[in-house]
């Protein structure tokens, strides 16, 4: 598995299971937005994310990104930004 | 007002009235532990200001949320310090929406974080202080005034003021002293979640003619945690310069995050 297929993997998991949404409506075009998720349910994906990857994602450049496939994207740079520490 | 030589854990220590908090007892020679929950360069800067006062500081990352992060941390401050003498349970959260709005998780986070988090950071705190030591619990004077979207809060308020008379009681005869402390409109970032009312209405209801700032708060809490207060036990002292004594306005809340 290719690291930038488990990481969208694993995101579709912890997503889907927070939203409470079937795995198989996942799409990274979509937004959080779209599966009607409040600010909550985003606070929950951020902290499991951070958890499960052991690495901190800043709010302040999660504002510029605006579907799932740029926070999966946004993820692999902080998973290999840590890789080269 | 020394505080030299204690340990002191502060939850969500690293900014707004935590920070405040952290620092405060610093300055009075505390070491301190800096409980945060997300922003790691938060807690970084305030355990260095911390440092530059002379003592030891401390940054331990956990989610008050979660019952094992809690006990992981106590875990760390067991095997680091040895033991703990001040513990001000500062962290919040909570979801900002009208009672009819509210869904169980929106809810169940709020009291986790609120109020189940002093429950067990006393729990495990009461364990190391075996020659005695303060508690302080940050409250809001949300727990008795209503203020739209601000339901949850303001209940996890009520059952943290509750909390706090329970475990005075419970721990006196320990050498453990509980209080806790209300404050009305801080000024901290996250005041602006909560109020889009103008900061000149909020001076304009407070009869001191200013807010209450991050630091007023410290000064009372600190004040708490010396000897000097020895006989105070399980009271809620709150510090709003007088605003919840006049009936000058609500402070007016709308909008809605968590935070
Ligand atoms: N501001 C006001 O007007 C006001 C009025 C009355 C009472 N209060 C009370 O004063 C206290 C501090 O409020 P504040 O305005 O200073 O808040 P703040 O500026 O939002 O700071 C919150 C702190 O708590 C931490 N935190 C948040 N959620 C956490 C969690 N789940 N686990 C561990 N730490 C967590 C944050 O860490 P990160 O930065 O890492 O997320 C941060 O250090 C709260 O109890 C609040 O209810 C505030």
């Amino acid at each position: 598995m290719s690291v930038q297929t488990s990481v969208e993997e694993t995101v579709k998991k912890i997503a889907m299971r927070i939203l409470r949404k079937p795995e198989a409506t996942f799409s990274t075009a979509a937004s959080f937005k779209d599966y009607d998720a409040d600010s909550l349910d985003i606070v929950q994906i951020l902290v499991a994310v951070e958890d499960t990857f052991d690495i901190e994602l800043d709010d302040e450049e999660l504002k510029n990104i605006n579907n799932i496939g740029g926070f999966v994207g946004y993820i692999e740079r902080k998973v290999a930004e840590k890789a080269k520490r | 007002m020394s505080l030299k030589g204690k340990v002191a854990l502060v939850t969500g220590g690293s900014r707004g009235i935590g920070r405040a908090i952290t620092l405060k007892l610093a300055s009075e020679g505390a070491d301190v532990i800096i409980n945060y929950f997300r922003k790691t360069s938060s807690a970084e800067a305030t355990a260095q200001e911390a440092q530059a006062k002379g003592v030891r500081a401390h940054i331990i990352k956990a989610n008050l949320a979660e019952a094992e992060k809690i006990d992981s941390m106590f875990d760390e401050i067991a095997a680091k310090f040895g033991r703990l003498d001040i513990l001000v349970s500062n962290a919040a959260s909570g979801v900002a929406r009208a009672g009819l709005e509210l869904d169980t998780r929106g809810w169940q986070w709020t009291m986790d974080i609120n109020a189940r988090a002093f429950l067990l950071c006393a729990q495990r705190a009461a364990r190391l202080m075996p020659s005695g030591g303060k508690m302080v619990a940050i409250s809001s004077l949300g727990s008795r005034l209503v203020w739209p979207i601000y339901t949850a809060v303001g209940v996890s308020k009520a059952a943290l003021e509750m909390l706090v008379r329970y475990l005075a009681i419970e721990l006196a005869p320990k050498g453990i002293a509980v209080n806790g402390v209300a404050p009305g409109a801080v000024e901290t970032e996250a005041l602006k979640l909560y109020s889009q009312a103008a900061p000149g209405q909020a001076v304009k209801s407070t009869p001191v003619g200013r807010m209450v700032q991050p630091e007023d708060v410290a000064n009372v809490v600190t004040f708490l945690c010396t000897d000097a207060a020895d006989m105070v036990r399980g009271q809620i002292i709150v510090i709003d310069g007088g605003m919840s004594l006049t009936t000058s306005g609500p402070l007016v809340v709308e909008g809605g995050s968590h935070g």
